[in-house]
């Protein structure tokens, strides 16, 4: 795609709105109280962070995967916090990463016949949202990876203890 | 008798989870773990999008088996809270059945935001959409117009118990006219970002990423099941928005 020379103001209004959306669907899945406001950073988390390393990489996959890894533990160490699953705060983070536009794009060059340019734009929507499932998933498994070992080491000290006494 | 009872309730969060959105694996994760707070010798659950069935093995040996048929869903992230927070409450306490049954009930009549605030966060999600993508202020006011139009006619749909595929063909046909008569009297200039910004409202987009990771973590059934729907709602939104390029 290459850099693509925007005013810093696009992007401060990009963040401002993707949080608007973040907020306008944890009413809409029906939120309540304060992890509407742990959405809202989170989705301003994400979209900072896919637009630094969109910078860096200037590839639209690599970038949602990497935000949508940072975004999951972000949501995996509030949730322990909070005290809720981790769902209801990671649905909120993630509402800006959605390919909606390619989905559309899609759909329009599908009806007016122009394949090619369709396929482009479907196989970028099923890599991207593959990008945000795997992204989900492998941080999934490393906090359980890390649950699971923390747990261990706290059984042996135990078990230590009690020989010892 | 109280076993049978219990079961009916596990077999209640469970449907009250999946209704919800919540993921294959936290309900079957869940179940298993009530049972064990009971002290059943085994918990056999499998979930699929349309059902779930549950065995278990009690204590004294009885075996006892229900099944839940699924239908219809609508995301509700307070639901899955409350379930949460009831099963880890469970878990510690072991609570009479007869507790669980209120909770329960309790937890079934938990409303949803009133209906003027879903119309705003319509608005306000389509307008914010269409500024994301690259629309001006202008643009962001005609898809957040369009947006509460998009509100008021799921609402009749669902009101008349319309088919989901067709209810979504249908109203993305009337966004998608709303957009064209608005454009043409001067509210916003260009169609296609108002016209995402409405798309993000309609698209299974949540659902897609579910499917997907259903998958990768080896839920397959439950993971294709969610993707065919998530498609054919797509293509169903694909035509209806399709009316915007009749030349008229």
């Amino acid at each position: 795609m290459g850099h693509e020379t925007l005013p810093m103001m696009t992007y401060v209004i990009q963040v401002l709105t993707g949080t608007i959306g973040s907020i306008g669907f944890s009413i809409l899945f029906n939120i309540k109280g304060y992890k509407i406001a742990v959405g809202a950073v989170g989705g301003a988390v994400s979209w900072i962070v896919y637009l630094i390393s969109f910078y860096r990489t200037d590839d639209v996959v690599t970038s949602m995967l990497i935000s949508t890894m940072v975004v999951a533990a972000l949501a995996e160490t509030c949730a322990r916090i909070c005290k809720t699953p981790v769902v209801i705060l990671l649905v909120p983070m993630l509402i800006p990463l959605i390919p909606g536009r390619d989905l559309y794009y899609t759909m329009q060059h599908l009806v007016f016949g122009r394949m090619d340019r369709a396929a482009f734009y479907l196989q970028l929507v099923l890599k991207e949202a593959g990008a945000i499932a795997f992204g989900i998933i492998l941080l999934t498994f490393v906090t359980q990876f890390l649950q699971k070992t923390v747990h261990y080491f706290e059984n042996k000290k135990k078990i230590i203890k009690h020989k010892i006494n | 008798m109280e076993n049978h009872k219990l079961v009916a309730c596990m077999l209640d969060m469970g449907e009250i989870l999946l209704t919800s959105g919540a993921e294959v694996n936290r309900i079957e994760d869940t179940l298993a773990r009530i049972g064990a707070a009971y002290h059943f010798q085994r918990v056999d659950v499998f979930t699929i999008t349309a059902s779930i069935v549950l065995t278990v093995h009690t204590a004294d040996g009885e075996i006892i088996t229900q099944t839940r048929r699924i239908k219809g869903a609508q995301v509700d992230m307070e639901r899955i809270d409350k379930v949460n927070y009831l099963s880890r409450k469970i878990c510690e306490k072991e609570p009479a059945v007869k507790y669980i049954e209120n909770e329960i009930r309790e937890i079934k009549n938990i409303t949803g935001y009133p209906e003027w605030l879903i119309g705003i966060a319509y608005f306000c999600v389509a307008g914010a959409f269409a500024v994301f993508f690259g629309g001006d202020i202008m643009d962001g006011a005609a898809a957040g117009i369009a947006a509460v139009v998009l509100r008021v006619m799921l609402r009749i749909g669902q009101r008349i118990r319309m088919n989901a595929l067709f209810l979504n063909m249908m109203c993305s046909a009337v966004v998608g006219i709303v957009v064209m008569v608005l454009t043409r009297i001067g509210i916003g200039h260009s169609v296609d970002e108002i016209v995402i910004g409405n798309v993000m409202l309609l698209i299974p987009g949540v659902a897609l990423t579910t499917s997907l990771r259903d998958i990768i973590g080896g839920d397959i059934i439950s993971g294709l099941l969610e993707m065919t729907e998530a498609i054919l709602k797509a293509a169903a939104i694909a035509m209806g928005f399709a009316v915007l390029l009749l030349p008229l």
